[in-house]
């Protein structure tokens, strides 16, 4: 058995113990976003769009994450909504910045990695760079959406205004930990490599791979920023109507 | 309603702000900045490569004024070649900030100046956060600003020594990050024990389990070797990526689970019940939220890989298979922590009462 497959075994059976019926629905989840994953880069090198791409794959992980992770219909018609919602606004946001900051494709430092390959392959790295900044952003959008909606309909008639103050501190400042210590983890390698060869400071914030990274996490950050106030506009805006 | 509306617009502003500001700071620099003032496209070629890619390789010259230094003022032109697909260049375009450099002959590009759009996406960042979380927002910068110090603190000292060492250091340095992060979210309170014990235990385990798989498989198909910028050893790199990775998703979790529970009363068997419950609901979204993170990172590459004529199962398990691993590892942690920080908040309350 291949390595990856023991892991991959591993963790359905630990979800399975901890999640039960909804261990194996999350365990489903995360299977179709592999798989979903693959397809796109499959589809991008295949000469697609890597916007167009991004944009279909990713409403389908939207929907995927949101409508497998919650039961609760309440909940995930309005996550749902939003998170289409905000995803729209990212992407202006992600080709802003992808842009100006000329930050697709590789940089000094990958130079060893691409001894041998041929460089004028034809797609283009900054649509890829846009395509991976939106992606990479999902998990995040989805969650926090299904936790404001979840947390919202908890409260129910009596949600006042430091309710729902309170719910939007607790969720950013959970999402913001998970997502710094993910892109720090990810990229510790290059911290090391920056340190060991003493890049000025000046150099280090410069740097296309820093520059690249450290957009995506500000990518990230908005992203769920974004998502908490426009939840709770869409539960409020259903709300309303129901009512 | 309409002054609510306004609001939305201060990120809006913070940006454009910001993004002025960083274009205008070629002075605190010492290498020669430029900005191009005029470009011309002087040739422009279609190329094929050996796997029948077709791409176009555009030659630019550009006139460039010198912002900073002695030669502020003054103007130069430089060369810049650029392809479709950008794999490792970029167009110039009129407005561009450049880093300029010369050793004998003309004035070369060296590098884009990135600054200004980086310090943008950060006001604008910081300006969308004030607006929703109001004054928590300076307790979650400084957490970050805290660590962020730290991790480079660490990777400054480790240059210098042997390796087994450096392994302790960096699992000391995930333990530290626990420490403050929890102390950040929860204060300095007894439930801020049970989230460190809970982060730290559940993410020991992860990894002592991962790596028993490793070991048991034989490393079958996992390419440490494919470990990127490595000036260490690759497992090292590889191991602090993991635990470094996961540390914040998993703290998220524990102190979700800690807090809830340490709020309830009755039967420690209830309490119990509720943290698991809790944990249920979050685990499946928090694993998603690294996985999409771990794998987008692999995206370029990949597509590089699979253009270049290797085949798909190759490119998954050479370009893609670090970051999977790295994500079913978090995923360990992940649903570990919930059964262990119930238990040990459960534990924990009842001390309390007691005392």
């Amino acid at each position: 058995m291949t390595t990856l497959s023991a892991l991959a075994l591993t963790l359905l059976v630990l979800m399975l113990a901890v999640g039960g019926k909804q261990g194996l629905s999350d365990a489903f989840a995360l299977l179709l976003n592999a798989g979903l994953m693959i397809l796109a880069v499959i589809l991008i090198a295949g000469g697609f769009a890597p916007l167009a791409v991004a944009a279909v794959i990713g409403l389908i992980v939207l929907a995927v994450t949101i409508f497998l992770s919650t039961t609760d219909m309440n909940v995930a018609g309005p996550a749902f909504v939003a998170s289409l919602l905000v995803m729209t606004g990212v992407i202006a946001v992600v080709v802003v910045g992808v842009l100006f900051s000329h930050t697709g494709g590789f940089g000094a430092e990958d130079t060893e990695d691409l001894e041998g390959f041929s460089l004028t392959v034809g797609v283009s790295f900054q649509q890829v760079l846009i395509a991976t900044g939106l992606l990479s952003t999902l998990g995040a959008i989805a969650e926090a959406a299904t936790a404001v909606a979840a947390g919202l309909i908890e409260l129910g008639d009596d949600a006042t205004a430091a309710g729902r103050q309170d719910i939007a501190q607790a969720i950013i400042g959970t999402a913001l930990n998970t997502l710094f210590f993910g892109f720090f983890g990810g990229f510790s390698a290059l911290f090391i490599w920056f340190a060991k060869l003493r890049y000025p400071f000046w150099e280090v914030l410069n740097d296309q791979i820093f520059a690249g990274e450290l957009i995506q996490v500000l990518f990230s950050v908005i992203a769920v920023a974004a998502t908490v106030p426009m939840t709770m506009w869409v539960v409020g805006r259903r709300h309303r109507e129901e009512g | 309603m309409r002054k609510q509306w306004l609001k939305w617009l201060l990120p809006v502003l913070a940006f454009l702000v910001a993004f002025g500001l960083g274009r205008l700071d070629s002075r605190l620099y010492r290498q020669p900045i430029g900005q191009v003032i005029a470009v011309k496209t002087v040739k422009s070629v279609k190329t094929v490569d050996n796997f029948d890619n077709q791409d176009r390789t555009t030659t630019q010259e550009a006139t460039v004024r010198f912002l900073n230094t002695s030669r502020r003022g003054q103007t130069t032109t430089i060369t810049n070649q650029f392809t479709y697909s950008g794999t490792v260049d970029s167009p110039l375009r009129r407005g561009t900030q450049v880093f300029l450099t010369k050793s004998s002959g003309p004035w070369r590009l060296s590098n884009f100046k990135r600054d200004a759009i980086v310090l943008a996406l950060a006001a604008f960042t910081l300006a969308l956060l004030m607006l929703i979380v109001r004054k928590r927002l300076w307790f979650i910068s400084a957490s970050i600003a805290v660590n962020a110090i730290l991790f480079t603190l660490a990777t400054h000292i480790q240059t210098d020594a042997s390796r087994p060492l450096v392994w302790v250091l960096f699992s000391g340095l995930a333990i530290v990050f626990a420490v403050v992060t929890a102390l950040f979210v929860v204060g300095w309170r007894p439930v801020c024990a049970v989230v460190v014990g809970g982060t730290v235990g559940a993410t020991a385990l992860a990894v002592g389990l991962g790596y028993a798989i490793f070991a048991l498989t034989g490393y079958r198909d996992l390419h440490l070797e494919a470990v990127k910028y490595v000036t260490q050893s690759p497992q090292l790199l590889f191991f602090i990526q993991i635990v470094i990775g996961s540390l914040g998703a998993v703290l998220d979790e524990c102190s979700d689970i800690a807090i809830s529970i340490m709020q309830l009363d009755g039967s420690g068997k209830k309490r119990f019940n509720a943290g698991m419950a809790i944990g249920r609901n979050v685990m499946g979204p928090l694993i998603t939220v690294l996985f999409m993170i771990f794998i987008a990172e692999t995206f370029a590459e990949a597509v590089l890989w699979l253009r270049n004529g290797n085949a798909i199962d190759q490119t998954i398990s050479w370009v893609m298979g670090l970051g999977f691993a790295q994500s079913l590892i978090s995923g360990f942690g992940i649903v570990i922590a919930i059964p262990l920080t119930s238990l040990l908040a459960t534990l924990a309350g009842k001390k309390e009462v007691a005392a």
